[in-house]
């Protein structure tokens, strides 16, 4: 009974992956017949720059909704990670991979406080990464004041090696940010889904107490999911910083719907239990080709781009509840019972 | 019941003794600060925050959340704006807005009431919608050239230096703490969102309630957008940015829990004015305004921590006394107040 079950979950989210894969092949007719510029493959490739913040960290917010919590600071983090990497090396005089590391333990460190006031205070997710957002945006903010230059230049010119980091170019063709999203994406499925503390995730999401009577830390494992999600804000910072060449405080400050898009469309449960990276992975990819090819083919604003995600996200969401209403089930056995005379009738 | 009313007073009251407190520890701090106009400008400030925090409260009480009321103030605010400064009659425009305002909240409350959605993720997606609805009217320019009369009203005043637009404020906050706490269908909410399923047992739509308390906070956020429109004159394509979150954590600083059923308005009310005064207070204390988001994200957190960590506190205390009395019952209600 109980393999059955998981089976047939493990089957649903398959099939989703499967209609997530057609949206993207859809997508990529789409845009490619608009306009056949899209399907340039070196431009296709950059165009992964424009998102793969989203991509890094949806991965890593997903591990979060599947405990159950949400993260809506990982946006202020990647702002801080960013001017943190600035300021340490431009005036404090470190080493750029010593600011690089100096970014990701605060970064580590902000996900750990906001986890420990969740999985030990037993405060709401969402209100402690509200308060979080504004205390690392806050926190960002008072750090890039620490600069000789003024806030709004952003801080430049940084060595050679660092930002040939994300110049690199496999065969000539794939850039770097592709290989780290591939990377990221084969970490976070085996420790989600190969590893027993993936397991462990999984059973705090469905059930706490189980967990916690099972002889799992089910606190130590909700914290460490925030710990995680920051990190990756983290190295979407440095990857981003290290692109554009400027570290900024406010960068990903408009990424938070995306984020939770990704991991919603990617078939995650907001009330945990459910969800899979790849999925996310996936969603990622749709929103972030969609943020790209609007602008290319259609010819619509950057700033307008908010209404297709947003409607995306009502429409898998609305989408779903109406899959899960009785009515809908009922409906969906009498339309089945209806075609299937039909098509024998035909036969 | 009675000690049920007693600790929402407390609540309330101890916001109030903050922002009181507040305001005594940078007057001492800096003595200029202890002047009328100053605090009155506090005040007369705060009026945007306190609609959209009001209506929050709503979403709030009963057991939601309302992350799209930042963006429904902006388009409502370019809207209104752009019809005003067309020449459209005040009356059409106002009503427009307030229009504007009812169908985001009633599109909000089906999606979470009628069909079950998490609120939050809901109400994100009508965010981004409504933003993007905003560059699309506005084409990505600021609204301007308001009428004079509507903008200098923001700048009347009665009552010494405050506002017309704070006194309607307060009385507004008044009549509907009076509202929610005397009447009947007020005390929907709070039974609501402290607990749906008994609720919709004693024969209170859960859902209706639901759905109301979004159109509530749907009409204040377009309410808090008109008048951001005669405050400030023009309305830039970021306008409202942010708003949904400083609205909640007024709520929050005002008492008022997120899993619903406790607080008040006038506890929103009152952590709106602390919200909207910490900036201004910085200035007054020799910090410059950078430390505005650090300082709201820490006040904001530590309150919350400590509510959670006291809530948590009397609940084991209430399950060791109904252990001790051997009443029956599952430990399931542990979380009662």
């Amino acid at each position: 009974m109980k393999t059955n079950q998981i089976r047939t979950l493990r089957g649903k989210a398959n099939g989703w992956n499967l209609f997530l894969v057609c949206v993207l092949v859809m997508e990529f007719a789409v845009f490619g017949i608009a306009n056949p510029k899209f399907l340039r493959l070196p431009l296709l490739l950059s165009s992964v720059n424009d998102f793969i913040a989203i991509c890094l960290i949806s991965l890593f917010v997903t591990f979060v909704m599947i405990t159950g919590g949400i993260d809506i600071q990982a946006g202020a983090i990647v702002g801080l990670t960013s001017i943190i990497i600035g300021v340490a090396w431009q005036d404090f005089g470190f080493n750029i991979w010593g600011a690089v590391a100096l970014a990701v333990v605060a970064a580590a460190l902000c996900g750990a406080l906001s986890g420990f006031f969740i999985a030990y205070c037993r405060v709401q997710a969402m209100v402690v990464t509200l308060g979080g957002s504004f205390l690392y945006a806050g926190l960002a903010l008072l750090v890039s004041t620490l600069s000789s230059t003024e806030s709004y230049q952003g801080i430049s010119g940084f060595p050679d090696s660092f930002k040939a980091m994300t110049k690199f170019k496999l065969f000539g063709v794939i850039p770097s940010q592709l290989i780290i999203f591939v990377v990221m994406v084969i970490v976070a499925y085996l420790l989600l889904h190969k590893s027993k503390y993936g397991r462990r995730v999984f059973l705090v999401g469905v059930n706490p107490q189980a967990a916690e009577f099972s002889g799992i830390n089910s606190r130590l494992v909700v914290m460490s999911t925030y710990i995680l999600s920051a990190i990756s804000a983290a190295i979407a910072g440095i990857v981003l910083t290290s692109y554009l060449g400027t570290a900024k405080s406010d960068l990903g400050s408009t990424l938070t719907m995306n984020i939770i898009t990704a991991c919603v469309l990617g078939g995650t449960l907001s009330t945990g239990g459910k969800g899979n990276v790849l999925g996310t992975a996936l969603a990622s990819l749709i929103i972030g080709l969609m943020r790209f090819g609007m602008p290319l083919c259609f010819k619509v604003g950057t700033q307008y781009l908010d209404i297709p995600v947003g409607v995306l996200l009502i429409l898998v969401v609305v989408g779903r509840a109406v899959m899960e209403k009785p009515q809908t089930a009922v409906i969906l056995a009498n339309l089945k019972k209806k075609i299937r005379p039909a098509s024998k009738a035909a036969q | 019941m009675n000690k049920l009313k007693a600790l929402l007073k407390a609540r309330e009251m101890n916001s109030f003794l903050f922002l009181v407190a507040l305001f005594a520890i940078v007057s001492i701090i800096n003595p200029e600060f202890a002047s009328v106009t100053n605090i009155s400008a506090c005040f007369n400030s705060s009026v945007v925050y306190i609609l959209i925090a009001v209506g929050m409260a709503f979403a709030i009480l009963v057991g939601e959340i309302d992350v799209s009321v930042g963006s429904t103030l902006g388009f409502v605010a370019t809207v209104v704006g752009s019809m005003l400064r067309d020449g459209v009659n005040w009356g059409v425009a106002f009503t427009v807005g307030i229009l504007i305002g009812a169908a985001v909240g009633l599109l909000n409350g089906w999606g979470v009431a009628v069909m079950g959605i998490p609120s939050l993720i809901f109400t994100l997606g009508v965010n981004g919608v409504l933003r993007g609805a905003m560059y699309v009217y506005s084409n990505g320019a600021w609204v301007e050239n308001l009428p004079k009369e509507f903008k200098n009203f923001s700048s009347v005043t009665v009552f010494g230096e405050l506002t017309v637009y704070f006194i309607c404020c307060l009385l507004l906050v008044l009549v509907v703490h009076l509202l929610l706490t005397r009447t009947r269908r007020g005390r929907y909410f709070t039974a609501v969102g402290d607990n749906a399923s008994g609720a919709t047992l004693v024969g209170i739509s859960a859902v209706k309630t639901k759905i109301v308390a979004y159109v509530i906070c749907g009409v204040m956020a377009a309410v808090a957008g008109i008048v951001f429109c005669s405050r400030i004159g023009f309305v830039t394509s970021i306008s409202g940015n942010g708003y949904e979150m400083k609205a909640v954590a007024a709520c929050v600083l005002g008492g008022i829990s997120l899993s619903g059923g406790v607080g008040s308005v006038v506890g929103a009310a009152i952590g709106a004015v602390i919200m909207s005064s910490i900036s201004y207070l910085l200035v007054f204390m020799g910090f410059s305004s950078n430390y505005d988001n650090a300082i709201t994200g820490i006040i904001l957190i530590a309150i919350v921590v400590i509510d959670a960590l006291l809530q948590h506190r009397s609940a084991v205390r209430m399950r060791h006394e109904r252990l001790l009395n051997r009443t029956a019952g599952t430990a399931e209600g542990g979380d009662a107040k």
